[in-house]
């Protein structure tokens, strides 16, 4: 299978910390890799790397064999990669539909101003994630956590990603909520997604995931199924050390 | 463009023409020049909105814009007898070339520096006109003795009000696309308008260019209705003060708020000039609009659709969320 994204030797400091330490892993296309470390390892750095919201200091990252480091965030977006936050910030004066409208569009003032938003596809977008027609117009203020990363998924999903990567999908979710996400996440596996996906929340992580990497200060500490990385010394040391 | 303008708001956009229209038959000619005041003051706060209100990117230097097109043609019109049918769309380009010097600094700089950015440029041409060129530019005393366009006040008055009118209509169509709603996004979470795959580069120079275009246009017919151009007046934070001000308080980045605004302000500014004649009147609408926007944080704009949807609905619970109101779909 091809490699889709591929993460070669990053180096990302900030001042005396080395948030990402000659870190490399890749994905294939189709595949789903769990990405874990314990608080302060640097999965988030490497996200926002990825998205080219901050550079690195060294290193490559390739999406489809082909550089991207120097791209603007909004090429990657372009080029099929998309991502959610852990803290989610959706635009807080906007309802859901708004939200998923802006994720929509397309990178072209003449089709702003002369196409109106697809109200249609928006209802799509917004049912795919576990939404209802009537949450539509609830702006994010009234929103659940839930809901909150729901509309997470859904603004990325707007942007119709090859490969998504989640950061922490699971956290603040109350049981049923994790059962509808993962549920949902399941469902887009199967259609072909691929992610990367970030948690704490390890039992859920599981069965979404083909394969695991594990980092701890910045650097790779094991590679593997899910349940070698989980069986690594190194792994459970780094996670009952913190 | 569908959705963009239903039959009722061709019809507030009708109605709101006829009245003004008619104006004249009814009020003094010293209403109507206040009026035609309201009527620039409004375009320049709509230029404001469409940059500042929307995008976030707030503004404290639009004066400079307003100036590149006031001098321009008053400077080509006056010291080389440019005919005005040329020197005023020169005008309107020169200030939107400045406005993309304006828009240099957004691309790395936010919130407060930015702000005070832009007043560094306000006062930066404000040195300028007294240093470089006064033979040109006047100096300290400006340039009287402009050309001016029409004479007498009604057919300034209907050629103001017309212009305004085409204004607010172009900016207000434009703020309801879904670029309206991008620039909107940009203020509200910028990185996050990146994470859909949206240039806000290209976005926010658009916002800058249309609204230079605005304000030179506003600027340079301005120059042409006083005859003349006082660099004191021009190039001073109340100035700015009464653009921000408008704006805020009829609603920002709603356009229509802010057009609203422009004419509050005028008249509340005009009815305060008996009473407090030096510049403690800026104080009053300062109060003012701190007490409006206390009471209504998003402008006159919200108080006329909170009040629009109390009459239609009588059980509307329009007790927490009125902020929904605002959201650029009222009205
Ligand atoms: N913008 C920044 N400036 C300075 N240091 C930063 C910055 N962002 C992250 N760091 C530091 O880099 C290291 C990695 O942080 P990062 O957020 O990537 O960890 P994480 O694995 O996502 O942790 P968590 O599980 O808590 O979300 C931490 O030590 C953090 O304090
Ligand atoms: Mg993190």
């Amino acid at each position: 299978m091809a490699k889709l994204l591929e993460v070669e030797n990053v180096f990302k400091r900030f001042g005396g910390i080395v948030a990402t330490n000659d870190l490399s892993f890749d994905v294939e296309e189709g595949e789903s890799l769990a990405l874990i470390g314990p608080n302060g390892a640097g999965k988030t750095t490497i996200f926002s790397l990825i998205m080219g919201e901050i550079r690195q200091n060294s290193g490559s990252i390739k999406l489809q064999g082909r550089e991207i480091s120097r791209m603007p965030t909004h090429q990657r977006i372009q080029s099929g990669i998309s991502r959610t936050y852990q803290v989610p910030r959706p635009f807080a004066d906007m309802d859901v539909a708004g939200n998923i409208r802006v994720g929509m569009m397309p990178d072209s003032l003449w089709q702003m101003l002369l196409r109106g938003p697809d109200p249609k596809a928006e209802l799509d977008v917004a049912l795919s994630v576990g939404f209802k027609q009537e949450d539509l117009e609830r702006t994010p203020s009234t929103l659940s956590m839930g809901d909150l990363r729901k509309l997470e998924l859904a603004r990325t999903l707007a942007t119709k990603p090859e490969v998504m990567l989640l950061d922490e999908v699971f956290a603040g979710l109350t049981l049923a909520e994790i059962a509808q996400i993962s549920e949902l996440l399941a469902k887009k596996r199967k259609e072909g997604m691929t992610f990367v996906i970030v948690s704490h929340d390890l039992r859920s992580l599981e069965p979404l995931v083909d394969r695991a990497v594990a980092m701890n200060f910045g650097r790779q500490i094991a590679e593997g199924t899910f349940q070698e990385v989980m069986g690594d010394e190194e792994v459970r040391a780094a996670y009952l050390g913190q | 463009m569908k959705g963009i303008m239903t039959p009722r708001h061709v019809a507030l956009w009708i109605a709101f023409a006829a009245i003004m229209l008619l104006l004249p038959q009814v009020v003094s000619n010293g209403t109507l020049r206040i009026i035609i005041f309201a009527n620039f003051l409004a375009i320049f706060a709509m230029s404001w909105d469409f940059l500042s209100g929307k995008t976030g990117y707030v503004s404290f230097g639009h004066p400079f814009l307003i100036g590149i097109g006031a001098y321009t043609t008053a400077i080509l019109s006056y010291r080389f007898h440019m005919p005005i049918e040329y020197s005023i769309p020169i005008a309107v380009l020169t200030t939107i070339a400045g406005g993309t010097f304006f828009f240099l600094p957004a691309l790395r700089i936010k919130g407060t520096y930015f702000a005070l950015v832009t007043l560094a440029f306000m006062e930066l041409i404000y040195q300028l006109t007294q240093v470089i060129r006064p033979d040109l530019t006047g100096g300290t005393r400006g340039i009287s003795g402009v050309k001016t366009l029409l004479v007498g006040a009604v057919p300034n008055y209907y050629f103001s009000f017309l212009l305004m009118l085409g204004i607010a209509l172009v900016l207000w169509v434009l703020a309801r696309t879904r670029l309206g709603t991008a620039l909107d996004a940009i203020a509200m979470n910028e990185e996050a308008v990146s994470g859909s795959g949206l240039s806000t580069t290209k976005l926010k120079l658009f916002a800058f260019m249309v609204s230079a275009a605005v304000a030179g246009i506003g600027g340079a017919f301005y120059v042409h209705y006083l005859g003349s151009i006082a660099p004191r007046a021009l190039f001073d934070i109340d100035f700015v003060f009464t653009i921000i001000v408008s704006a805020l308080i009829g609603g920002a980045s709603t356009i229509v708020g802010p057009m609203l605004g422009a004419f509050f302000m005028t008249f509340l500014l005009e009815y305060l000039r008996p009473l407090l004649p030096g510049s403690e009147r800026y104080l009053i609408y300062g109060l003012v609009a701190l007490v409006l926007y206390v009471y209504q944080p998003k402008g006159i704009y919200a108080i006329i659709a909170d009040l629009r949807d109390g009459m239609r609905s009588k059980n509307a619970n329009n007790s927490k969320n009125s902020g929904k109101v605002g959201d650029g779909k009222a009205a």
